[in-house]
C-alpha cells in the first residue's frame, strides 16, 4: 500500500476572472521508506503540491489518499486529526511553538493525545543529538538545531508521511547537509514517506527519487540530468 | 492547561503584568461589596436581631416608623403568635464629662424587658430602671461609651447610665440604644407625667405561625401591617443605597470582564501564527481554544484569589467606624460572576482561534 497517493489532483486560483493553475493534473505516490525531493524555481507550485498532501489545501480536482484511506475528501475536522496522526511537518522557518522548551513541544504531542504509546522522548532527542537541549526555548539555540528539533517534533508522532517545505532554506550548507542527511537516516530507520520541497540541488544526494516541478507540471528527474544540473 | 500554563510561565512580566491589573479589579470590587453590605447592614440590624415576621404602624405613618404614633392599648387588637411594643426616637445624646462636640447621634428603642424584642447582652447587664440603657457595641469599639458612663440627651436634662452592650444593633446606620417603654415616654414626650394607664407606642413588632404574616390579625382599620421585609426596604435612603453600590460593582465586574477580555484577544492576536503553526501540525481549534479558556480562568482566578486576600488584610487594618462587613456568600457570589463572566470576555478570542487558517500561517 502506498503510503501518500495522488490521483489527478489539480489545483487552480482565480485571480479576478483569470485562472492561475499552480498545479496541473499530478499523480504521485510513494512507499514507506522512500525520501524523495521536489526541486523546482519559485512559484512553479512545490508549496502548493506539499500543502496539499498535508491536507493544508483541497484539490480542486482530484483525490488525495493517505495509507489507502480518502484524505482530500475528507471533513475539515477529520483531515486534522489524520494530520496530527499521520504526517509530520517540518516548514521553512521554525514551526516549534516559542513558548516550549525542546521537550515540551513532545510533551505537547502527548497531551493533545494520551492513548498513543510513543517512543522514549530523550532516546529521540538523543537521536538527533539535542540531548542537551531539552531544557531550551527555541529562541535559545542555532537554526540548526531549531530544524533538528521540528525533525524530532515531527518524528515522535510516529506518523506515516514527512512533509518538508525547504526546511535547510535558512542554514548555511553545512548545517544543511546536516539536516537532509537526518532526515534520510531517520526516513530509513523509522520507515516513513519524506517529502521534501528544496531549492538545492546539491541536497538531493541523500534522495531515493527526485521530482522537478515547473509551472505547475511535476515530472520525475534521472540520475543523469541531476549530475549535469549539480555543474552548472 | 499544559499550553496555558507554560505560556504564563514563558511570558512571566506579561502575564503577572495582567494578572496585577486583575488583582486590582478584584480588590476594588470585594472593597466595594464590603462596603455595601456593610453600609447597607448598618441600617438594619437591629431589626435583623429582632427575628420578626412584620410590623404593624398607623396607616397615616406611611410605612415610616418615625412618623408612628399610636397607643399600647392597640396590641390587644392584634393576634399573633407573639407580640411587643416598640417606641422609637432618634435623639443626639452626649457623654456627661465629654467636650460638647463628642456628639452622638443614637436611636433610642423603648421596648419591654419581658418581651421578644428583649436584644442579647454581651456584656454588662441588662437595664432595670428607667434611667438605663444598653447600647451597640459599636460605640464602645470605636471607644465613644463604656461601662457605667452617662450620657444626657441634649433635648432635655435627662441622663442614663449605660449598663451593658449588645451586638448588631444599628438602625438607620445609627447606633441603638434600648431602654424601657417608660424611658421612651420621658424622651419623646419630655417630663415624665404621673402613672398612666396609656403609653404611646411607635409601632407593634409581631411574630407569626410559620413566619407567615398572612396568619396575624388586626382588629382596627387604622392600622397597617407591613412585612418585616418591605419594612427594611422602605427605611428612608436604605434602597437608594443598596441600589448604587449594586450598580457601581456590576459595572465594574463587567468592566473587568471587558478588560481581560481584551488583554488575552491582544494576546490571542500576538499568537496567531503559533496557533497556525499547531494547526498544521493537526492540533484541533477545540484544544487551542480550552487552553486560552483556561488561561483566562487561571489568570482570573489568581487576581480575584490575590484580591480576596488584599481586601482581608485590609479588613484588619481598618478603623472600626469603617462600615465595611463582608459576607462570605457575596464573596463567593462576586468571584464566581467574575470569573464566569471573564470566560466570557475569552469566547471573542475563541472565535479568533476557529478562524485561523493554517496555510497561511505557514507560508
Ligand atoms: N492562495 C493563492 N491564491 C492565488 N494564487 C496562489 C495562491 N497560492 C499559490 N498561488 C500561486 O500558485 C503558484 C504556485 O505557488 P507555490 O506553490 O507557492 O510555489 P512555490 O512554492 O514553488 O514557490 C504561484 O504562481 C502562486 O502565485
Ligand atoms: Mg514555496
Amino acid at each position: 500500500m502506498k503510503a501518500i497517493e495522488f490521483i489527478n489532483v489539480e489545483r487552480t486560483f482565480k485571480d479576478g476572472d483569470k485562472e492561475i493553475v499552480a498545479l496541473q493534473s499530478t499523480n504521485f505516490s510513494i512507499d514507506r521508506g522512500q525520501f524523495v525531493a521536489i526541486i523546482g524555481p519559485s512559484g512553479s507550485g512545490k508549496s502548493t503540491f506539499l500543502t496539499i498532501a498535508g491536507g493544508l489545501q483541497a484539490p480542486s480536482k482530484g483525490e488525495v489518499k493517505i495509507a489507502g484511506q480518502a484524505f482530500s475528501s475528507q471533513s475539515e475536522k477529520k483531515r486534522s486529526r489524520t494530520r496530527f496522526s499521520e504526517i509530520g511537518f517540518i516548514l521553512q522557518a521554525s514551526n516549534l511553538v516559542p513558548f516550549l522548551t525542546i521537550k515540551q513541544q513532545l510533551q505537547l504531542v502527548n497531551k493533545v493525545d494520551k492513548k498513543k504509546q510513543r517512543e522514549e522522548m530523550l532516546e529521540l532527542l538523543n537521536q538527533l543529538d539535542i540531548k542537551d537541549l531539552q531544557h531550551k526555548y527555541p529562541s535559545e539555540i542555532s537554526g540548526g538545531q531549531r530544524q533538528r528539533a521540528a525533525i524530532a517534533r515531527a518524528l515522535y508522532n510516529d506518523p506515516t508521511i514527512i512533509l518538508a517545505d525547504e526546511p535547510t532554506a535558512s542554514l548555511d550548507s553545512e548545517k544543511a547537509y546536516q539536516v537532509v542527511e537526518i532526515l534520510a537516516r531517520e526516513t530509513k530507520k523509522k520507515n516513513k514517506a519524506t517529502i521534501m520541497v528544496t531549492h538545492d540541488i546539491r541536497l538531493v544526494e541523500y534522495c531515493d527519487q527526485v521530482f522537478e516541478m515547473k509551472d505547475g507540471v511535476l515530472k520525475e528527474k534521472s540520475p543523469d540530468s541531476l549530475s549535469s544540473g549539480q555543474g552548472s | 492547561m499544559f499550553l496555558a500554563w507554560n505560556e504564563i510561565k514563558y511570558s512571566k512580566v506579561r502575564y503577572v503584568l495582567i494578572m496585577g491589573v486583575l488583582f486590582l479589579i478584584a480588590y476594588l470590587v470585594f472593597f466595594l461589596t464590603g462596603l455595601a453590605y456593610g453600609l447597607a447592614q448598618d441600617n438594619r440590624t437591629a431589626i435583623d436581631s429582632w427575628e420578626a415576621d412584620g410590623i404593624i404602624l398607623p396607616e397615616e405613618a406611611n410605612g415610616n416608623i418615625n412618623m408612628a404614633l399610636l397607643s399600647d392599648q392597640a396590641v390587644d387588637q392584634v393576634a399573633a403568635t407573639e407580640k411587643a411594643v416598640l417606641g422609637q426616637m432618634a435623639a443626639v445624646v452626649e457623654r456627661e464629662d465629654s467636650s460638647a462636640d463628642e456628639r452622638l447621634d443614637v436611636r433610642f428603642l423603648g421596648i419591654k424587658v419581658d418581651e421578644f424584642l428583649m436584644p442579647e447582652i454581651i456584656e454588662g447587664r441588662a437595664f432595670e430602671t428607667d434611667q438605663e440603657v444598653v447600647v451597640d457595641v459599636s460605640l464602645r469599639d470605636e471607644g465613644l461609651l463604656s461601662l457605667n458612663d452617662s450620657v444626657s440627651l441634649l433635648s432635655s436634662e435627662q441622663t442614663f447610665e449605660v449598663v451593658g452592650f449588645i451586638d448588631n444593633a444599628k438602625l438607620s446606620v445609627s447606633p441603638v440604644m434600648y431602654t424601657t417603654i417608660e424611658a421612651f415616654q420621658e424622651i419623646r414626650f419630655g417630663e415624665m407625667e404621673q402613672e398612666r394607664d396609656e403609653l404611646a407606642i411607635s409601632a407593634i413588632v409581631v411574630r407569626a405561625t410559620n413566619g407567615d404574616i398572612a396568619n396575624v390579625t388586626i382588629d382596627n382599620e387604622q392600622l397597617e401591617l407591613i412585612a418585616i421585609s418591605d419594612f427594611i426596604s422602605d427605611l428612608p435612603g436604605y434602597n437608594a443605597q443598596v441600589l448604587t453600590f449594586a450598580f457601581m460593582i456590576s459595572f465594574l465586574i463587567v468592566i473587568a470582564a471587558i478588560v481581560i477580555g481584551i488583554f488575552i484577544y491582544v494576546l490571542t492576536l500576538q499568537k496567531v501564527s503559533t496557533f497556525g503553526v499547531m494547526k498544521a501540525q493537526g492540533i484541533s481549534s477545540g484544544y487551542l481554544a480550552r487552553s486560552v479558556i483556561v488561561q483566562t480562568f487561571v489568570l482570573s482566578a489568581i487576581g480575584i484569589g490575590l484580591g480576596f486576600l488584599g481586601t482581608a488584610g485590609t479588613q484588619l487594618a481598618l478603623p472600626a467606624a469603617v462600615p465595611f462587613q463582608s459576607n462570605g456568600l457575596f464573596l463567593i457570589v462576586v468571584s464566581a460572576v467574575m470569573l464566569i463572566i471573564a470566560v466570557l470576555g475569552a469566547l471573542f478570542s475563541v472565535r479568533t482561534i476557529v478562524k485561523i487558517d493554517p496555510l497561511k500561517a505557514i507560508s
